[in-house]
């Protein structure tokens, strides 16, 4: 009832193009991230759903029904705005009974529902307070309330985070999960960081210049990325991703790296799905799955980022260069050469020339 | 919530009201602009002291003593017991209060209306805009002498109104009492229409344009986001616009008087015009200071509540 179909949607602005063909189909009552660097598209995508903006081609659907040309008043979405957009010359009161007001419900009917809204979001005690003199996470929730108040089917949050501190965001995320839970609609969220997409996504859209590059469950994107873009843009620090050449070796398909030496032999899977790739592939692996090992690629450390729980090893420099991540303090120090080894299992390959990932089996 | 962003949204609150150390600027900054405040003290008191001074005297420039020695034709306050029972004086404010009742609102209504318009793009905005500003720029002595000679018995306005009736009129409209005031009127609103337009015109394009959306999106119609968002967005620019007309307004005089020279009869004669009428014909300075000063303190009071309600418009916006 409360599903998302996009259908070959695009978006231009004159010459620029926001949006090249995106198809995404957001389940009910999913919770959907739309994940990427500013420009990739994903607020131009979440303006079209919302109304706010008309698409230059392509479907919207709402379930069954096709949203083109129903003004963005009347398509029962709730939106949170980045900076909540707060009736600022109101209470919290007249702030949440402003939808079920413009469309003339009755004032016993408006009280009880603004008292039902209040209570759920612990607002209660602030309903008489001047919307200009509340602190952000108050603001938040009544801006969440504001558009849950009118029981929309769908619920858009336009980066809700991003002019929040750090440790503020912590608290911020686990409470809209809860809100979510609460409120079972379908939420669609913009948002440039990962780690909120990560941590409260059911699943994740990755767009980049206006181009769906993956979606999936957060762990699927992080495990198995698509693309070279997904493997760089999800993880803190990305995916290692080293050039080299297939080759074949008593032991099995390895990758010549060239300078580094040559890999571990592939698994057999990935292998054999390897050998289709004419030309340099990407010889990937994440920087948290890298362990010392007495045998794989000798590098020299050329810089060591302590930051308490976690060290961060750069390794190499130039093309050749990739990042191990050790849970504790290792004793490594610059200059010292170091053999690091991936997992066979957690290594991952990518064509070079399309950037795609390379499937195993 | 949890201790932790107690504690942080209380460290930003703090941030934003917290200022600079209070005793220190204050008393630099009166030393920096003392010199500066005793200018203005002299500009501005001086000639009050030197106006209330000879509104209780009978003195003129006529009476052959300097100012200063006003005090030898004291007459107890004659002139304001005469102001009391002046009847030209009442009509004239009367007639200044009805102008102004009519003038200002239309001129803000029609403002505010040309604002709205302006706020949105359309073909042709820039040069309907340097159009508009126009009128604001012509220099009211001239635009008295256009309205003029418009509103003369055979001029354009008259010929207009002959092709839509389809038969010659001739009305007399600046020698007509009723309809001089109209006339005069219309050339007020034509000229000051602009300044209230670009006035408000800044307020709206300042209505944050995120809450408008929100609004939409909450099922709002136009005239619904007019009333509840944009005009309690605007109430201080409304205030200091309606502040500055009505105080302009009330001293309605250059391009009244060389329209109608407050005629026929005294049919069009305001406040300013009658005091000028006493000051250059009857030479009664004494009087004319008393009128003056009565003058002044209806405008203050004007001013003052305006500043009241502008500063409690602006307490609740923030």
């Amino acid at each position: 009832m409360s599903a998302i179909h996009l259908k070959n949607l695009t978006k231009t602005f004159g010459d620029f193009t926001a949006l090249k063909t995106m198809d995404l189909e957001i389940a009910d009552g999913e919770f959907m991230a739309l994940l990427g660097p500013s420009g990739c598209g994903k607020s131009t995508t979440m303006n079209m759903i919302a109304g706010m903006e008309e698409p230059t081609s392509g479907k919207i659907l709402f379930g069954e029904r096709d949203m083109a040309g129903v003004p963005m008043g009347r398509r029962g979405v709730g939106f949170v705005f980045q900076n909540y957009a707060i009736f600022t010359h109101m209470t919290v009161r007249q702030n949440l009974a402003y939808g079920p007001k413009m469309r003339g419900a009755a004032k016993a009917e408006i009280d009880r529902r603004v008292g039902a809204i209040a209570e759920m979001l612990q607002l209660s005690p602030l309903l008489d307070r001047k919307a200009n003199r509340l602190s952000v996470n108050i603001l938040q929730r009544v801006a969440i309330g504001r558009s849950a108040i009118m029981e929309p089917a769908i619920f858009l949050l336009d980066e809700p985070l991003s002019n929040v501190d750090a440790a503020f965001r912590a608290v911020m995320r686990t409470e809209l999960k809860q809100l979510q839970r609460q409120f079972k609609q379908t939420m669609v969220y913009v948002t440039h960081d990962q780690l909120e997409a990560m941590t409260m996504a059911d699943r994740i859209a990755v767009m980049d210049h206006g181009v769906l590059q993956q979606v999936g469950t957060p762990l699927e994107v992080y495990n198995n990325p698509a693309n070279v873009f997904v493997a760089r843009f999800i993880g803190a620090p990305g995916m290692n991703l080293l050039k080299g050449r297939p080759a074949e070796s008593d032991r099995g398909l390895v990758i010549d790296l060239g300078p580094l030496g040559v890999t571990p032999p592939l698994p057999d899977e990935l292998a054999s799905a390897a050998r289709a790739v004419c030309g340099d592939v990407l010889y990937g692996f994440r920087p948290e799955q890298v362990a010392l090992a007495e045998r794989g690629l000798s590098m020299p450390v050329s810089f060591v980022e302590r930051i308490g729980a976690r060290t961060i090893v750069h390794l190499g420099e130039g093309e050749g260069a990739m990042k191990a991540v050790f849970e504790n303090d290792v004793g490594l120090s610059v200059g010292q050469t170091v053999v690091v080894a991936p997992p066979a299992s957690s290594v991952r390959v990518f064509d070079a020339s399309t950037g795609l990932a390379v499937k195993a089996g | 919530m949890s201790a932790a962003t107690a504690t942080i949204s209380e460290d930003k609150m703090d941030a934003r009201t917290k200022s600079v150390a209070p005793d220190e600027g204050t008393r630099l900054g009166f030393r920096l602009t003392l010199p500066a405040q005793i200018l203005v003290l002299f500009i501005s008191a001086f000639p009050l002291l030197m106006q209330l001074y000879i509104s209780v005297t009978d003195w003129s420039p006529l009476s052959g003593v300097g100012w200063w020695n006003a005090w030898e034709m004291w007459n107890s306050f004659a002139n304001y017991t005469d102001l009391a029972a002046d009847t030209r004086f009442w009509s004239a404010l009367q007639r200044t209060a009805i102008v102004m009742l009519v003038c200002v609102p239309a001129e803000f209504l029609l403002g505010l209306a040309l604002a709205t318009l302006f706020a949105d793009d359309f073909p042709g905005k820039r040069i309907f805009y340097s159009i508009l500003l126009m009128p604001m720029m012509v220099v009211p002595a001239v635009a008295g002498y256009m309205f003029f000679m418009l509103f003369q018995s055979g001029g354009p306005v008259n010929d207009i109104l002959s092709r839509i009736v389809g038969a010659p009129v001739t009305v007399a409209w600046l020698s007509d009492p009723n309809l001089a005031l109209i006339a005069v009127m219309i050339a007020d609103i034509w000229q000051w229409t602009p300044l209230m337009f670009l006035i408000l015109l800044a307020g709206l394009v300042g209505v944050p344009e995120d809450q408008m959306k929100a609004a939409t999106l909450l099922g709002a119609n136009a005239w619904q986001r007019f009333v509840t968002i944009v005009l309690p967005k605007m109430k201080t620019i409304i205030i200091i616009a309606l502040a500055i007309r009505v105080i302009e307004n009330f001293k309605i005089f250059d391009t009244l008087y060389i329209m109608t020279g407050g005629g026929p009869g005294v049919a069009t004669e305001t406040i300013s015009v009658y005091i000028y009428k006493v000051t250059t014909q009857d030479l009664i300075w004494g009087y004319v200071a008393a009128i003056a000063l009565a003058i002044l303190i209806v405008l203050s009071i004007v001013a003052v509540y305006a500043m009241k309600r502008m500063a409690k418009a602006r307490e609740v916006q923030a």
